[in-house]
């Protein structure tokens, strides 16, 4: 593979094989790490000094109406906007079929005149539906969670503080359903971004445009709150204001994400595993041994406070939780060895969850921000999937064998292994699962089972070099063309360090929920709230600072950094998971 | 209306799966089109124009080898689109420089011969030297070449009018491509025919008019723009209450 942003990558280091860190149900137990896009964003703005002001409010008594915030980078300004309807209650939806939100916003490059206000007010509450500005970045949308908004606005204009209890089961005031980037709906292409100074890392806009929306919601519901009883009515406590996030609700659309951009996610992976064996590699001091002990505590006390309503991701948190506590006591006894790192791990992979073994991980890589940090640069790449159409096919059959053997030994006759189909429905144009054999659709199906197709390419393979046995690759489409696409892809990722998930997406028993929590955790989400297999809500910069603690020259620098797990304001001790 | 580059990429392979384009070559299809619009050379026009003949070419994506050496291959183009099967030629001519450090491939009888730009910019990203020649009239006789230097993704490209045509000028419906592994191929005008250059883009200009494009976005007609997403939603299944469960939790 070609890492060219390679100085801070070192190859002599003992990286996880592929076949274990690939496996979906591995990736979808990872956690955000401090290389995530949403971690990377607040050290960002605190080392690069950005600036993010409110320079216009136009809002009702009731909040309704737009705000625009300025974002002044060394390179460029830019400008968030939101837009604030009055919704009905029946109207509030996260399905992906929705067509009115409480909010739009977006964040704009440049500055916003009158002209393009208008623009965006006529286009950007229609989302999908809108033609929007190509100086658009970002486009989103978001709905109030009725009870904590309703609850902050109360308790606020009572002169008192909400309750921190009602942000244990959803921690923010606004949840997303959608944060488009990348040239949807006539924004700006990504591209244009890539070579620029502030948003060169791929979802940097999108985790820019839903920070300032957090500022946005703690300013409205005060706003509101001042609205009702200006004599009595406060401002929010900090504590609580950093303890709000906002929240995010997803769905299938996310998977194909994750199938299509495969050395995007090659990459992703490799930086993560690099700071992995950086960090494990290390020899720990007995203040590492502290800090760590410490980090296992603050995930504890997370895991604690975390209310879900998936049975069994509660389930998996007690687990984790109680695995923890081992790991603490192990680590508070054992004696201080160089190797002390590994061990940890060794004995995780042997006796502990998934979910704790890449909790563990996560909380590794933490402790190592000097060693590891200079690896986000390595978290975006050029993607392109290139044909090489004079290599030998002998060569193509070795490279399947060794890179895909996982693919070309399954079987995909059975009917389990064939359940399910993708397809695009015609509803919004949203990737959904049907049932192969029952629902309508499967001539239009979606080509993301990679497996499969591989292993057809290699059954053709082995059958053209029978009469073929020197042809080569671009022979083989001669006579096959339907394969091309298959034996790019399979050419460019043989090269990669990490190659392809490794999994079959038709198999009944795949859960779309690990493709989603896989991005989901690379992005920085925290609080994994699964509905069902398809659907999930997490939650954003949770604990992360807020705007004024940008402007406070006092301001602790482990503040803008070291803010994963985030544990509520004044918590009470001793709550075990439920 | 002004649509993005991601954008038109994505509806116009869509439109060409829609028509039943192989996977591959659909994605081949809506990058060379769409290449050409963000480099202003007008790929939509030459779609819209000739669509019924790329609708036909949907289900060519073999190229019929009329003649193949080590160095040469000679490719019947079926009077169908170079969308159908161009980029499989190109890749065949990319192998045997690869090879044997040049080539050349004529492929004859073939459509909307100026989309190619759009396939050869990826060779080209991929290393190679690479110059494309055709005739657009016979009278009065217009040539246009197009070459693009290794690891540039934009070509030069001129287009002229010869005054005094050849003795020999049968019709030549064809494409004749040249690869180097090693050489640049980039024209330099010389002729001891009178010409009358009628087009010329240097790299600077196309690399100004993506740049444009990337910045306000692409200009598009909305009639061409519908006739790409009818055609794309052939693509999509129709809505249904199974299909809705998936789209969320229930209110």
């Amino acid at each position: 593979m070609t890492l060219s942003s390679g100085p801070v990558t070192d190859k002599t280091l003992s990286l996880r094989p592929a076949a274990v860190v690939m496996e979906l149900e591995r990736l979808g137990s990872f956690s955000p790490t401090r290389l995530s896009f949403a971690r990377r964003l607040t050290r960002l703005m605190y080392q690069s000094r950005w600036q993010i002001s409110c320079v216009a409010f136009d809002l009702d008594e009731g909040g309704y109406g737009s705000a625009i915030y300025r974002l002044e980078t060394a390179a460029k300004r830019y400008h968030i906007v939101v837009f604030s309807r009055h919704i009905a209650d029946e109207q509030r939806t996260d399905r992906v079929i929705a067509d009115t939100w409480d909010l739009t916003f977006g964040l704009v490059e440049g500055e916003v005149d009158d002209a393009l206000l208008a623009s965006l007010e006529a286009n950007m509450p229609l989302q999908e539906a809108g033609r929007q500005h190509p100086r658009l970045l970002v486009l989103s949308r978001a709905n109030r969670s009725v009870r904590n908004f309703d609850a902050f606005v109360a308790a606020l204009c009572a002169g008192e503080q909400p309750d921190v209890a009602c942000l244990l089961e959803a921690g923010y005031l606004y949840r997303t359903t959608a944060v488009y980037g990348n040239g949807k709906f006539g924004i700006a292409d990504y591209d244009r971004l890539r070579t620029g100074a502030d948003f060169y890392q791929p979802f940097s806009p999108q985790m820019t445009a839903v920070y300032v929306l957090r500022e946005f919601s703690v300013a409205q519901v005060e706003h509101i709150a001042r609205h009702k009883n200006a004599a009595a009515a406060v401002e929010l406590d900090s504590g609580l204001r950093r303890y709000l996030g906002i929240g995010n609700s997803t769905g299938l659309g996310m998977a194909p994400f994750l199938i299509n951009h495969p050395q995007l996610i090659n990459h992703w992976v490799y930086a993560r595993e690099q700071a992995l064996a950086v960090a494990s590699g290390q020899s720990p001091s007995e203040e590492h041994r502290i800090h760590m002990v410490r980090l296992c505590r603050r995930a504890m006390a997370y895991f604690a406070e975390m209310r879900v309503e998936d049975s069994a991701q509660s389930e998996r948190n007690i687990v984790v939780y109680e695995e923890l506590d081992q790991i603490v006591a192990w680590l508070e006894q054992v004696p201080l060895e160089p190797s002390l790192w590994r061990q940890l791990m060794d004995w995780a992979e042997t006796s502990l969850s998934l979910e704790t073994q890449e909790l563990i991980n996560t909380l590794l890589i933490e402790c190592y921000p000097d060693e590891v940090d200079a690896l986000e640069e390595l978290m975006s790449v050029e993607e392109k999937l290139d044909l090489t159409p004079d290599m030998p096919l002998v060569q193509l059959k070795q490279l399947l064998e060794t890179h895909f053997d996982w693919a070309i030994e399954a079987d995909f006759e059975a009917a389990e292994a064939r359940y399910w189909f993708w397809y695009q429905s015609a509803e919004k144009e949203e990737p959904r699962l049907g049932v192969r054999g029952e629902e309508a659709g499967e001539e239009k199906e979606l080509a993301l089972a990679i497996a499969p197709r591989a292993q057809r390419v290699y059954h053709a393979i082995t059958d053209f070099l029978v009469d073929h046995p020197r042809a080569l690759t671009i022979d083989l489409l001669l006579a096959h063309p339907e394969h091309m696409k298959a034996v790019r892809r399979i050419q460019t990722m043989v090269a990669t360090a990490f190659g392809e998930i490794r999994a079959n997406l038709w198999h009944r028993d795949m859960k779309p929920m690990h493709l989603l929590r896989t991005k989901l955790s690379f992005l920085g989400a925290h609080r994994f709230d699964p509905r069902g297999d398809r659907w999930v809500r997490v939650t954003f910069f949770q604990g992360a600072p807020v705007l004024s603690d940008f402007d406070d020259a006092d301001a602790d620098p482990a503040l803008f950094d070291d803010w994963s797990f985030p544990i509520a304001p004044k918590q009470q001790r001793g709550l075990e998971p439920r | 209306m002004k649509v993005s580059l991601n954008e038109l990429q994505a509806v116009c392979r869509k439109a060409f799966l829609g028509m039943g384009f192989t996977e591959s070559h659909a994605e081949d299809a809506a990058d060379m089109v769409a290449w050409m619009q963000s480099h202003g050379l007008d790929g939509l026009t030459a779609l819209s124009e000739g669509l019924e003949c790329v609708k036909a070419s949907a289900l060519q994506a073999r190229p019929e080898i009329l003649y193949e050496d080590a160095d040469l291959a000679v490719v019947n183009g079926q009077q169908l689109s170079v969308l159908a099967s161009g980029n499989l030629a190109m890749e065949l001519a990319f192998a045997k420089a690869r090879a044997r450090g040049l080539s050349v491939i004529k492929i004859r009888h073939c459509r909307q011969r100026q989309l190619i730009m759009g396939y050869v910019c990826r060779l080209a990203d991929r290393g190679m030297n690479v110059t494309a020649f055709w005739r657009h009239a016979q009278s009065p006789l217009t040539e246009q070449v197009v070459g693009f230097r290794a690891r540039s993704n934009v070509p030069f490209i001129r287009v002229y009018q010869l005054d005094e045509a050849p003795e020999e000028n049968e019709a030549n419906d064809g494409i004749t491509i040249m690869m180097a592994n090693h050489v640049d191929l980039l024209p330099t005008m010389r002729s001891e025919h009178e010409y009358a250059l009628l087009a010329r883009h240097d790299e600077s200009d196309l690399l100004a008019a993506h740049r444009q494009a990337l910045e306000e976005g692409i200009l598009v007609l909305p009639e061409v723009w519908q006739q790409l997403k009818t055609l794309a939603g052939h693509t999509l299944v129709e809505a249904s209450s199974t299909s809705r469960a998936g789209a969320g939790p229930a209110d």
